[in-house]
């Protein structure tokens, strides 16, 4: 049934609507809501699995006029990932939010930005794509001012004001291509689609939105304060998630709408902007002194390595080649989604039990979080891309891509990226192994500490070994090609 | 031949670019925030431009509802950007009178 | 140049007069209300540029938007803008740090920008036929339960994206209720205001429900009738009243699922038939519309009011005992 595709957007939206009738039973109802989520997304992937790509024409009016909801592989993909984190995030939050009204506020968010996450990952209109934008923005900026603190309220004022300029920037792409192209359907709009002016200037318009939203090096500026100051369960997911669907529409776009407009040089500046990105990233994680700062600073860095995919996967060839290296960049997203969300839930255990997250002040944490401290580990070899983690794959692709297509560029950045990665890890594991007992004494397992650990081993192990199943995954057609169903 | 009609959608051009500026221009939040309505009443005038088709034909329904969602996008971003902006000189949680 | 004009067509000559003098009027009243440092000045500019922006609206055909813009644009925009600058001294007002870029080449990347911008929307008219989704649009309006177009595209063809847009108003009020409460001190209204709210308010009301009715067939609907209603609530806010006229916080919480909620219901009701979600059946199409756009309404109202209170009111903490 086609209607299988509203039940990831309709689930957390009505649970975030029980939660906000009824506050007092806000944790039950939001585990139930976020497990039902699960599920929902789990019905997507089994279905996906076995007829390929599906597409709801909302309302029953063709798409054009009306809206349709499109899945395939790679938003498929997406969503049993941010479903996954969203709902091992959820259950640390239970613990991490003490009073049981700020609990009741973030579960209501919390759903609203897990159906926001959905709607965009599904959608297949431009417009309906800046709704949902718009959508994610004002959640995330409301959790991210959740923590109350003046800090954390000027970072969501800034990431606010910032997101709504790269909204706009978005809408008035949307614009020009209505006017030029006559309607908004991602489908219709490839197929009328020419290499001119008109769509050139669009997709810059619409490419830089979604680099603002994203946080592609020099426009990563906002993130930094705004994921450090969040509380650590919302800082999980902006990092984890809701970069990553700004990424997820500049892949969409540029690949299934803006083909034939597509120009190698536009491609190779923003995979010069990528690694950019890995190289000060991963700098000024290696010099930040506090664990979340370090952890959003290596978000700027590896959402930079995703971009360096943009130069490759247009020189190489449509066919295996490519679809080998998209199959890669999948791969690489989804582990880091699952590690840094970990890291960040690692961060927050520590911060909650020892008051503080500095880093030169770790010592004594392997002794008394050993669990927590495993967790940093495995979250660094899959940062790092230390095998058997998925990015030790993904990176190996883009290697063997790069030579290849002879972009002998991004060789030494991956180089010297990993180096930068491997020292900020091994800065923290240093300290956090160091003599002093400032942390507090040791602790039996916390239940706190099991979400982080469970997306660790994500990271690292599950997607290592299963890699091979997301390209066959990835690989059963697109929903996006106007002529398949 | 493009009917004379596109001077309001060169001006919706106009009114993005100023709010834009602006928005970068401007230090204080409020001052921002007010940029950032002019910028997305200008691309809400490039739209109506495109649904216009003369003093006697219907307009295109789409950019008018395109646009109505957009304005109530907009007042609902302002009203979070604006609560921020109320909410940070106070200490946090406390009620100050003027 | 004028001379030339009037050869050709009084009529034609005095609208594109009209049009030139709105848009000049336009970029002027933006310009001055984004580039003084005097916020009070910028706002009260920025309201008068809103209503202007209502007018200009009117001259290309789009009723609806005209009383969205005059009641959401520039009358709800205004009062929390207004409330804002009430709250905090313009010197205490939060900067977020402009970048230190030099002015000229800003003012350079500007001018460059828009005419890239101009070059390429003049180009893509000229490319295109000017029909796009208008004629689909159109044809399929005795399908869609309504007489309105503006009213067929919102909650019909397009009824996804008007029902996530009621998700991004959630976004948002909740948001403002998590900041913290609501300012709870008020000063009494003098005589004057209290018989002007007395007489605006009945009005206001009437003006929202009958807003609502009339959306179906004739421009208005839930937005402009929710600013109507939000209004009748600054108006009481003004005069005196804690909560705006707003029910208890349990009620606050019900008004603003409302809408979403039947939404939602609707949606998946028709749906149960075996069609897709929001595919009204074509008898049931008016009625059903016109119960998702009453309950979108009141939620639209409670959360333009909650947004203009700043905060949470009475009642929103778990073991607070509920007030007013």
């Amino acid at each position: 049934m086609t209607n299988l595709l509203v039940w990831p957007v309709l689930v957390p939206l009505l649970g975030g609507l029980a939660t906000l009738l009824a506050p007092r039973l806000a944790n039950p109802l939001g585990l139930a809501c976020s497990l039902a989520t699960l599920g929902a997304a789990a019905a997507l992937v089994v279905v996906f699995a076995d007829q390929g790509p599906m597409i709801l024409a909302l309302g029953g009016w063709a798409p054009g006029l009306g809206i349709a909801l499109r899945a395939d592989g790679l938003s498929v993909a997406l969503l049993a990932m941010s479903s996954l984190v969203g709902l091992a995030a959820g259950v640390y939050a239970t613990g991490y939010f003490a009073d049981p009204d700020v609990r009741g506020r973030f579960w209501s968010l919390w759903l609203l930005l897990s159906a926001a996450l959905h709607a965009l990952l599904l959608s297949g209109d431009l417009f309906n794509l800046y709704v949902t934008l718009e959508l994610l923005a004002l959640v995330a900026v409301a959790l991210t001012a959740l923590g109350g603190g003046r800090a954390a309220l000027e970072a969501a004022l800034r990431y606010l004001t910032i997101g709504l300029l790269g909204s706009l920037v978005f809408l008035l792409g949307v614009t020009l291509l209505y006017a030029g192209y006559g309607t908004l359907d991602l489908v219709g709009l490839a197929g009328a689609l020419r290499p001119e002016p008109v769509a050139w200037v669009a997709l810059s318009l619409l490419t830089v939105g979604l680099l603002i939203k994203s946080a592609l090096f020099p426009l990563h500026f906002w993130l930094p304060p705004a994921h450090a100051n969040a509380p650590a369960p919302v800082s999980a997911v902006l990092s984890a998630l809701v970069v990553k669907a700004a990424f997820y529409m500049v892949l969409r776009l540029w690949f299934d709408v803006f083909d034939p407009a597509l120009t190698q040089a536009a491609a190779n500046l923003l995979g010069v902007l990528g690694g950019a990105a890995v190289l000060w990233g991963s700098w000024r994680a290696l010099r930040a002194e506090r664990l979340k700062l370090l952890a959003a600073y290596s978000t700027v860095a590896q959402l930079g390595y995703l971009f360096m995919f943009l130069p490759l996967l247009l020189a190489l060839p449509p066919g295996p080649s490519r679809d080998v290296a998209f199959g890669a960049l999948v791969l690489l997203a989804l582990s880091h989604g699952f590690a840094k969300s970990a890291l960040f839930l690692g961060a927050g255990v520590i911060q909650q039990r020892a008051g503080h997250d500095r880093i030169a002040d770790l010592g004594g944490t392997a002794r008394a979080l050993p669990v927590t401290t495993f967790v940093l580990a495995l979250a660094g070899v899959a940062l790092i891309g230390l095998p058997p983690s998925g990015t030790f794959l993904a990176k190996w692709q883009l290697l063997a891509s790069a030579i290849e297509t002879g972009q002998w560029l991004w060789l030494p950045i991956v180089g010297i990226g990993t180096l930068l990665a491997g020292a900020y890890c091994f800065r923290v594991l240093g300290h956090a192994f160091g003599p002093s007992d400032r942390v507090g004494a040791a602790l039996a397992v916390g239940g706190e500490e099991i979400p982080a650990l469970l997306l660790a081993i994500t990271a690292t192990v599950v997607l290592g070994l299963g890699a091979a199943g997301l390209w066959e995954f990835l690989a059963l057609g697109t929903a996006f090609d106007g002529g398949s169903r | 031949m493009l009917p004379e009609y596109i001077v309001f959608g060169l001006t919706g051009i106009g009114l993005f670019v100023i709010g834009l500026r602006a928005a970068l221009v401007q230090a204080a939040a409020l001052a921002r925030i007010l940029a950032i309505n002019v910028a997305g009443t200008g691309i809400f005038l490039v739209f109506v431009t495109l649904a216009y088709r003369g003093h006697d034909a219907a307009p295109d329904p789409v950019p008018h509802a395109l646009v109505l969602t957009g304005i109530v996008v907009a007042v609902s971003a302002t009203a979070l950007a604006l609560a921020l902006v109320r909410r940070l000189p106070a200490t946090p949680g406390e009620d100050g009178d003027d | 140049m004028i001379d030339s004009l009037i050869d050709k067509d009084w009529v034609e000559a005095l609208w594109l007069i009209l049009d030139f003098a709105l848009a000049v009027l336009l970029l002027g009243l933006a310009a001055a209300a984004v580039g003084t440092r005097d916020l009070r000045r910028g706002i009260a500019l920025f309201i008068a540029f809103g209503l202007l922006v209502a007018l200009v609206w009117a001259r290309l055909r789009a009723p609806d938007l005209a009383l969205a813009e005059a009641a959401i644009g520039a009358g709800v925009s205004g009062a929390l803008l207004l409330a804002a600058l009430r709250d905090v001294p313009p010197s205490g007002l939060p900067s977020v740090g402009a970048r230190g870029l030099p002015l000229w080449l800003l003012n350079l990347g500007s001018v460059t920008l828009a005419v890239l911008l101009g070059w390429a929307l003049l180009l893509a008219l000229a490319g295109s036929d000017g029909i796009r989704l208008a004629d689909l649009a159109l044809a399929n309006l005795e399908h869609s339960g309504v007489s309105n177009p503006v009213t067929a595209v919102l909650l019909n063809y397009r009824a996804y994206d008007t029902f996530l847009e009621l998700g991004v108003v959630l976004a948002a009020v909740l948001g403002v209720l998590a900041l913290g409460p609501a300012r709870r001190s008020v000063r009494p209204a003098g005589p004057v205001l209290n018989s002007l709210i007395r007489l605006l308010l009945p009005l206001l009301i009437v003006t929202g429900g009958y807003l609502l009715w009339i959306g179906a067939t004739a421009p208005g609907g839930a937005f402009q009738a929710g600013a109507m209603l939000a209004a009748a609530a600054v108006l009481l806010r003004l005069g005196g009243d804690a909560t705006a006229g707003l029910p208890g916080a349990v009620g606050q919480r019900w008004l603003l699922a409302l809408g979403i909620a039947v939404f939602a219901a609707v949606g998946l009701g028709v749906s149960t038939g075996g069609g897709a979600f929001l595919a009204y059946p074509h008898d049931w199409a008016g009625v059903l519309i016109l119960l998702i756009e009453a309950a979108a309404m009141l939620m639209i109202a409670c959360a333009l009011a909650l947004a203009y209170l700043g905060g949470r009111p009475a009642g929103w903490t778990i073991g607070d005992r509920e007030g007013g």
